[in-house]
């Protein structure tokens, strides 16, 4: 294709079996030093190839074992660019190595989790549950066909970033932008829906007004279906927005929903 | 209803496929609804194990662990809780009884094994700094070995003593409580889908959240459809800005082709 890879020691084959290793992913996260030992794994029967000096595999090694971290699937454009240079110049380009990985884990970590692990398990898990609540497991297949599609492309994107090497950052930025704001408009259209289709509890108050018995969740139905719904949507975001953590408010909720219930406040 | 041995084997087992699949493969990642119908149909009650598996999948939506961090094991906490409905028979809410509290604490061992991988990490250093590579490369999969064993622990002990245990809060367990764990079921939706929307460009695209409300709450669009006409919108707006950046290339250029021709004038 190009005299990089006329000059390469790595064939087709090596490319395929590193991508293929690539898959042990976030399986060796630590709080030291990310998932490197995962790149390290994944790339050293490649680095052996390219690297006949024991102390410059040393060396070579010692460099991925740096801190890592970035969404597994497009990290394998990464590590697929830096296997390039590394094969094109050897231990002179452990720098440019080592910044190239610094400097796109962020951006990468960013577009990835939003799109395939927020996003499509928001999108495809509101369909696979609804579906699944009234019995049909149609749904779930779905969730799992666009999974299984997605695994078998993350092998082309290391061929993907290996094949563009350094460039990789100039060809890719513009596109990738679009595309994030494309998913975004997708995603919020479906939150949008899921919010009066998940979000399910209703006020079990009840009102004596002159001998008529007024229910309260009638009077909210005339204001705006899944008005409660939005609501508590609405205060959960403001006060993830002030800093309240997850987990607190997963709690909080479980307390509010269980004394709701216990003085007959709230209902499903 | 009892489990057999097999059982409490392939529900483990199943558990330990989880987390393995979801730290390497990611081929069943974020799909609650899948381990709870799996373990569905090892105990004979495909349909159960759906609806808990729906049920939980509906509470996780949009809570994902980003960045390395931990999160509640909603597919454990499925896992669990369609043994318990189907063994005790008493349903899904005595299931999420105990499903969910075990899915928060696998957090916690979220949190020791990656304290563990911490030290196969420098020890695998270590052997490449001795030129010990063979001991390096064979150190690191242990990781991948070991860290399932955070949901296949707990989902053993749970399904092997959790039934005499969640029988027993049962029978003391007033009315309000179930109501309780049904309204929290409903409600918890809500924490995922706030925690999503604070990553996403509402100031720009925000109203396409009204739409997509709108079209479900007074008009009674299913979320599939929602989903297609989502696609529909993302098409253009793709289209669009890709426009606009070529367009904008193109202006750079132009600039830059007139700076070179400055400098070559000086």
């Amino acid at each position: 294709m190009n005299e990089k890879q006329k000059n390469g020691v790595l064939t087709k084959k090596d490319l395929i079996k590193t991508s293929i290793r690539h898959y042990i992913g976030i399986s060796t996260y630590n709080y030291d030093s990310g998932m490197a030992s995962t790149v390290v794994w994944e790339q050293f029967p490649a680095l052996r190839k390219i690297y006949k000096d024991d102390d410059e595999l040393v060396a070579a090694l010692d460099n991925h074992f740096k801190f890592y971290n970035c969404h597994p699937w497009l990290s394998a454009i990464i590590t697929g660019a830096t296997l390039a240079m590394e094969e094109k110049d050897g231990i002179e380009s452990k720098d440019a190595v080592q910044n190239l990985k610094a400097g796109l884990m962020g951006p990468f970590s960013g577009i990835g989790d939003t799109i395939t692990w927020v996003m499509l398990p928001t999108i495809l898990g509101a369909i696979a549950g609804s579906m699944g609540k009234q019995g049909n497991a149609f749904g779930m297949w779905l969730f799992v066909l666009v999974f299984a599609t997605l695994f078998v492309l993350r092998s082309y994107l290391y061929i993907f970033g290996y094949n563009q090497g350094v460039n990789l950052i100039t060809n890719l930025g513009d596109k990738l932008n679009a595309f994030t704001d494309a998913i975004s408009v997708l995603g919020l259209t479906v939150i949008g829906g899921i919010i009066s289709s998940t979000v399910n509890f209703k006020l079990a108050l009840s009102f004596n007004q002159g001998g008529v018995k007024l229910s309260g969740q009638s009077v909210l139905n005339e204001l705006m279906p899944s008005l409660l719904p939005v609501a508590l949507v609405g205060l959960l975001y403001w006060m993830m927005k002030k800093g309240f953590k997850m987990t607190t408010l997963i709690l909080a909720v479980i307390v509010i929903a269980m004394l709701g219930a216990a003085f007959g406040i709230f209902k499903v | 209803m009892g489990l057999t041995a097999l059982q409490v084997i392939l529900i483990t087992g199943l558990a330990y496929f989880k987390t393995l699949d979801i730290s390497t493969t990611q081929i069943f990642a974020f799909d609650t609804i899948i381990f709870g119908a799996i373990t569905g149909l090892i105990l004979g009650d495909f349909k159960t194990g759906l609806v808990t598996g729906a049920t939980l999948q509906l509470m996780s939506l949009g809570v994902a662990a980003l960045g390395g961090a931990s999160m509640p094991d909603y597919p454990v906490a499925a896992i669990i809780a369609t043994t318990i409905a189907i063994t005790t028979g008493k349903g899904m809410a005595a299931g999420l009884a105990l499903g969910v509290p075990v899915g928060m604490l696998c957090i916690n061992f979220d949190v020791l094994l990656k304290l563990i991988n911490s030290a196969f990490a420098r020890k695998a250093q270590s052997y490449a700094k001795k030129k010990e590579f063979k001991k390096m490369t064979r150190i690191i999969p242990i990781m991948t070995l070991l860290y399932p064993l955070q949901s296949a622990v707990p989902v053993f002990l749970a399904i092997v003593f959790g039934k005499p245990v969640v029988e027993a809060i049962l029978n003391f367990m007033p009315d309000w409580f179930t109501v309780g764990l049904n309204v929290a079921g409903g409600m918890l939706p809500a924490v995922g889908i706030a925690m999503l929307l604070t990553y996403m460009p509402l100031k720009k695209y925000g109203y396409w959240l009204l739409i997509g409300f709108v079209l479900a709450a007074y008009l009674k669009l299913a979320t599939l459809g929602l989903g297609l006409l989502g696609i529909a919108a993302a098409i253009p707006t793709y289209r669009q800005l890709v426009a606009q950046n070529e367009s904008k290339k193109a202006t750079n250029n132009v600039g830059s082709g007139l700076n070179e021709e400055d400098m070559q004038d000086e």
